[in-house]
């Protein structure tokens, strides 16, 4: 950030007077206020085309009063989450309780600065991403936790509860899947990670075409991570059937819209993360986007990842749709039992096959039998 | 637990998950299949013989009582008072509808079919005592003062009539006929 504004005192010198400091620190703000728009614009649509989705697959229609064809539906429900009242039980945690949204929403939205979005448009490339992405949405656990815990109320302890066991023991699958990506750029770095899926081969470049056990592996994360996530399959911690709605139950009002945020915030770091790890990121097949001028170089591979991410997205909310929900014996079976033996026999086949073909994929050996 | 059996399991899930998956995708990729009735702007057909609310058509019903009396659960209410021409008047025929069970009791036994059931379904109040159906618009006080005025005139007329015939028969005739014509204005 702090070369970005040197450059940006170099091209504008009556910018020269101002402390180097302020224009980094005004920068910081404007990019955290351009991801933030970003982030809750893709919250929004996000949950009005989940609900499409939903009554498309169900035979339904789906939201269709609100503007045309039910388009404004989201901006109806923001407003209605801000304007109503926020309510506190009597016997809450006061403190704990206005704290977890906020735990969960910065968990999931502190994700997006590491998110690659295209050749140059990433808010801090740390050389630590993939480290950071697992460490920070890791604060969602604490604040469904912390919501469940302070509500006071049998049916959100229990949600935040399994959240917690549940979050944890998926965290596990989530790393080890991702690691085959880590091993075969050499790298943490998501800009590496992503570079290192280009070159000449096209899409047989992505990790995920690179060997079998990183085909594999693609599909573990994004096993392991719907239930990270608390989607469907593994939404035990809401599971209205039976708690009601888990860990937000006593929550209204904009506070509930942070956790409903930060669900969607959670599933856009995850299709980020599968497009980023596995599907080539903003890579444009047979092309390399860095060499064209830099607005539209950025402005190409955002578009090539945000379709690579909202598709993603988009068979996040079929699975979503499609399978009914685990007991909870069977989810903590599904993990320890199947999902962590697999992604560590997996991580393993990776490292062998690294060390045994010199970190070359089936694809790159083909193309090198052909010169 | 075997090793087979492990992967078993683990074929299955994938299978039975891909398997899902189709069907969820062929229902969402195929509109024909929505299901859902946009209520105010259409609306299913209504049934042959469907029992919507009831409708008095007023000026065939006779005021007989057999709707009322035959009502379960007492939610038809009737006033009514003899008119000139000695035929039931109807002051007030009011339905709670809010009541009505729609048993269809009283459609069966009204002699001249003037209670008929309608395909409507659609009320809503505040109160639920204001789902009420009045059938005749007129306040029911007026109704009887206008018709006690008409009997009254009647009567009036006849009595006229009677002392007129009175005055030009010659007098020694019985008076039997007259005494029954005194009576009938009741």
């Amino acid at each position: 950030m702090e070369a970005l504004a040197i450059s940006l005192v170099n091209a504008v010198p009556q910018l020269a007077a101002v402390p180097l400091w302020v224009v980094t620190l005004l920068l910081m703000v404007v990019v955290a206020a351009v991801i933030l728009v970003f982030a809750l614009t893709f919250e929004g649509v996000g949950s009005l085309v989940l609900r499409k989705v939903a009554g498309d697959i169900q035979a339904r229609i789906g939201p269709n009063r609100v503007g045309p064809n039910g388009m404004l539906q989201f901006l109806a429900d923001g407003v209605k989450l801000v304007l109503k009242e926020d309510l506190i039980p009597a016997n809450a945690d006061r403190l704990l309780f206005k704290l977890a949204p906020y735990f969960a929403f910065v968990g999931s939205f502190a994700a997006f600065v590491v998110v690659p979005f295209g050749v140059g448009l990433i808010a801090a490339d740390l050389n630590i991403g993939i480290y950071y992405v697992m460490a920070v949405t890791s604060l969602v656990v604490i604040g469904v936790l912390l919501a469940g815990w302070s509500s006071n109320n049998k049916w959100a302890l229990l949600g935040g509860m399994r959240a917690a066991a549940q979050i944890v023991s998926y965290e596990i699958p989530v790393g080890m899947a991702l690691i085959p990506a880590v091993l075969i750029a050499g790298s943490l770095s998501l800009q590496d990670i992503v570079r290192s899926q280009g070159g000449l081969l096209g899409i047989f470049g992505w990790n995920l075409f690179h060997n079998p056990f990183t085909f594999f592996s693609f599909f573990l994360y994004f096993t392991a991570a719907q239930a990270e996530t608390n989607q469907t399959p593994f939404d035990l911690p809401e599971a209205e059937s039976e708690l009601v709605s888990g860990y937000n139950v006593e929550y209204s009002g904009i506070r509930f819209g942070l956790f409903f945020l930060s669900e969607f915030g959670d599933m856009f770091i995850v299709a980020a993360l599968l497009t980023a790890c596995f599907l080539g990121g903003w890579n444009i097949p047979f092309f390399n986007a860095a060499t064209l001028p830099w607005i539209w170089g950025n402005l190409l591979s955002l578009g090539v990842f945000l379709t690579k991410a909202f598709t993603m997205v988009l068979i996040m909310m079929w699975v979503r749709w499609t399978l009914p929900r685990l007991r909870v014996d069977q989810l903590m079976r599904m993990s320890w039992k199947y999902l962590v033996p697999l992604t560590f026999v997996n991580l393993l086949g990776v490292s062998l096959w690294l060390l045994v073909f010199q970190g070359k994929g089936i694809p790159g050996m083909i193309a090198s039998l052909f010169g | 637990m075997g090793l087979k059996a492990y992967m078993n399991d683990i074929v299955e899930a994938v299978v039975t998950t891909a398997k899902g998956m189709r069907i969820t995708a062929r229902y969402g990729v195929d509109p024909k299949e929505e299901v859902t009735l946009q209520y105010p702007e259409e609306r299913w057909e209504i049934p042959e013989g469907y029992r919507g609310f009831l409708h008095n058509d007023i000026k065939t019903c006779t005021a007989c009582t057999m709707c009322v009396r035959v009502c379960p659960i007492d939610c038809i209410s009737l006033e009514s008072v003899r008119g000139a021409d000695k035929k039931m008047v109807l002051a007030s025929y009011d339905i709670n509808i809010g009541r009505c069970m729609y048993c269809g009791l009283c459609v069966e036994v009204c002699p001249p079919k003037s209670l008929k059931h309608t395909s409507g379904y659609e009320m809503a109040s505040v109160a639920r005592g204001e789902l009420t159906l009045h059938f005749i618009a007129e306040d029911a006080a007026e109704i009887k003062a206008r018709v006690a005025r008409q009997v009254a005139e009647a009567a009036a007329k006849e009595a006229e009539a009677k002392a007129a015939a009175e005055a030009s028969k010659p007098a020694g005739v019985e008076p039997k006929p007259a005494k029954e014509e005194e009576k009938k204005p009741e």
